[in-house]
């Protein structure tokens, strides 16, 4: 298993959430939306150069800035 | 019971709700972050009549923001014992509600848990079972529709019987972990194939399939608005300009003998011995005109297509896909939503840049918007004078302006300090508007548009008669010609318009309809109107919005610009 962000998993992909980086801040507003350690994601899109991705939690659909997706970490097969 | 307080995660409906209690018509959108303001208003309970307030969507008690601490700061206004909370929560996606339900619960309010949407959530295959809900969280849960008025009934009956539900604290960890539970036991989900809707939502948010689709729907939008506008005013208003309005007001100069003081100001200048609409500039003549007969075909139809647009859900995919260009320009992809509806009138424009984080991002979105984006009744009126010369000409102001306001951007972004914030937005579903609610929002904004424009249109061109009758603008004129003429290339007439550009923007083209410009000066002076100076109602908003510092800064940039560009046009680019 390797850890990688947001950006680098690929596109129609699922994946677990292992850690999600920066200020408590940012954890907050993601534990409220219902995105925390241990929540399945599943990629939607990423729009090119530096672009936000979009993923699927739950039912809800949720669109992060580039720099935000660089820090949520999440776990996939190599 | 003191008052009662609407609260839930953004974009679940509560200004909706709001409107069904109270009857207080309120702007509601398919996208997290329409209600700028707190709306207030009143509900007869019983014989006791109770303050409503509709609060800014949150998704937790935990403040984030500086709109969520405003959110939080009302709901503890009143002891928990003299008010009650109406927990609105998005039947579609009850997981992701729950916890700021658990939240309220578990710090003692009375609440009533409201399932709103629950049409939409069988549409999806989404089944609640309301009753084991309501046994769980040990409060009342009714399952309501409020677009379709469904369930509001139920919900005013059982607000008296909110209350407070002992529950031990749990971190949110903890909360989580107990939604899951009540999830399985209350939620089934319907397994079925991916409908139209879902795939054009899911085409919607990736990149090539996403691009396509919004150059599609951004160049039909533009091309209906025309076309909606163009029909209006083609088959009702000129019709009845020109075959009911004019022979009144031409039987009514007939018996007119002596031509002076109140004939200059009620119908104006006669052209070839006949009331002309676009020329004559009276109160009964150009006024209504530029008002009725050119402008309002234009809000209405804007109005309509954007209101469309918000109610399906498409803005924040737009938002997804400019996120990058916007970067660029010191904003994220959210600041096109402040931008578009700053397209309809700057001031609600401005006013939603309230959904930016930062005060940087604030002050160059609103700087923006006034300099670069024209509002619907400008762009009416360019359309119906520049229009004329051909289409060409209409682009290029829109290209002079795009351009403009993006090299400001670029600069602004370079030399302020601080960054760009990123977005982390939820995106809605699609939905299919309702057109009773979407019939209802194109009046509000369409009455809105009426009450603000015709005094302000009706009170200037009166104003501007008079001073023209008594010839007090020349000193003005005088003053400012040298350079009107000089660095724009204008005539010096066009110095009284383009110091009504501080009034109102169409009103300032109307004045220059008599002038007889040529396409290179009309094309000049209506991109400067743009430019220049903000009206009147965009002064005020920004004042308020950015204080008076940045309000100042914002002007000062927007007249050095408008010198630059209109010298640039006049020796430069236009010959």
């Amino acid at each position: 298993m390797k850890k990688v962000s947001l950006v680098q998993l690929k596109e129609n992909h699922k994946a677990e959430v292992v850690e999600i980086l920066g200020g408590g801040n940012l954890q907050d507003k993601f534990m409220g939306m219902g995105l925390f350690k241990g929540k399945e994601v599943t990629k939607l899109s990423h729009i090119g150069l530096k672009g936000p991705v979009v993923i699927k939690v739950g039912r809800s659909i949720l669109a992060l800035g580039h720099s935000i997706a660089l820090k949520v970490m999440v776990e996939v097969e190599e | 019971m003191k008052k009662i307080y609407l609260i839930g995660n953004p974009n679940v409906g509560k200004s909706v709700v709001f409107s069904r209690l109270t009857g207080v018509q309120v702007i509601s959108s398919n996208y997290p972050g329409t209600t700028v303001e707190i709306g207030r208003g009143e509900l007869l309970l019983g014989q006791e009549k109770v303050e409503v307030v509709d609060l800014p969507g949150i998704y937790s008690l935990e403040a984030s923001s500086q709109a969520d601490e405003v959110a939080l700061s009302l709901l503890n206004e009143h002891p928990k014992n003299e008010i009650a909370v109406i927990n609105i929560v998005d039947s579609t996606n009850l997981e992701r509600n729950l916890l700021l339900t658990l939240q309220l619960l578990e710090q003692g309010f009375p609440v009533v848990v409201c399932l709103n949407m629950c049409d939409d959530a069988v549409h999806r295959g989404v089944h609640l079972d309301t009753a084991k809900l309501e046994e769980l969280l040990n409060v009342p849960v009714i399952s309501t529709c409020a677009v379709t008025g469904t369930g509001i009934k139920l919900l005013i009956g059982r607000i008296n019987q909110a209350r407070p539900a002992v529950r031990e604290k749990l971190d949110n960890q903890g909360r989580w972990a107990l939604i899951g539970t009540i999830i399985e036991q209350v939620q089934k989900l319907e397994h079925r194939h991916h409908n139209l809707r879902e795939v054009l939502e899911d085409a919607s948010v990736r990149p090539v399939t996403g691009l396509v689709m919004a150059a599609g729907i951004i160049y039909s939008a533009f091309k209906f608005v025309r076309f909606i506008g163009e029909s209006i005013i083609t088959n009702i208003t000129d019709p009845v300009f020109c075959n009911f309005y004019q022979p009144i007001l031409e039987k009514m100069t007939g018996y007119w003998q002596e031509k002076g003081f109140w004939f200059h100001l009620l119908i104006g200048d006669l052209i070839n011995g006949k009331i002309d609409f676009k020329q004559s500039l009276g109160v009964l003549t150009t006024a209504p005109y530029i008002e009725f007969g050119m402008v309002l075909p234009y809000v209405v139809a804007f109005y309509f297509i954007l209101s469309l647009l918000e109610d399906i859900g498409y803005l924040p995919r737009l938002a997804i896909l400019l996120d990058n260009i916007l970067h660029r320009i010191g904003l994220h992809g959210y600041a096109i939503i402040p931008v578009l509806l700053g397209f309809g009138c700057n001031v609600p424009g401005i006013l939603s840049t309230r959904v930016l984080e930062s005060r940087r991002e604030r002050f160059i979105a609103s700087t923006l918007i006034s300099i670069g984006v024209p509002c619907v009744p400008l762009q009416a009126m360019i359309f119906g004078l520049l229009g004329g010369f051909g289409g060409f000409y209409v682009a290029g102001v829109y290209g002079v302006l795009f351009s403009l306001t993006f090299i400001l951007g670029l600069v602004l972004n370079r030399i302020m300090p601080g960054y760009s914030p990123e977005f982390l937005l939820e995106i809605p579903p699609y939905r299919f508007p309702s057109l009773e609610m979407l019939a209802q929002k194109l009046y509000f904004r369409v009455k809105g548009f009426l009450i603000e424009a015709v005094p302000v249109v009706l009170a200037g061109i009166c104003a501007i008669n008079i001073l023209l009758y008594f010839k007090l603008f020349d000193a003005l004129t005088a003053v400012f010609a040298p350079i009107i003429n000089g660095v724009f290339g204008l005539p010096k007439e066009a110095v009284v318009a383009l110091a009504i550009g501080f009034l109102r923007k169409d009103v300032a083209v109307g004045m220059l309809m008599p002038l007889g410009l040529s396409a290179k000066q009309l094309f000049i002076s209506t991109t400067l109107l743009a430019i220049f100076f903000p009206c009147v109602a965009t002064f005020i908003v920004l004042w308020k919005e950015l204080g008076f510092k940045d309000l100042v800064r914002s002007t000062l940039l927007m007249i050095v610009i408008s010198l630059l560009v209109g010298a640039v046009l006049n020796f430069m680019v236009l010959r």
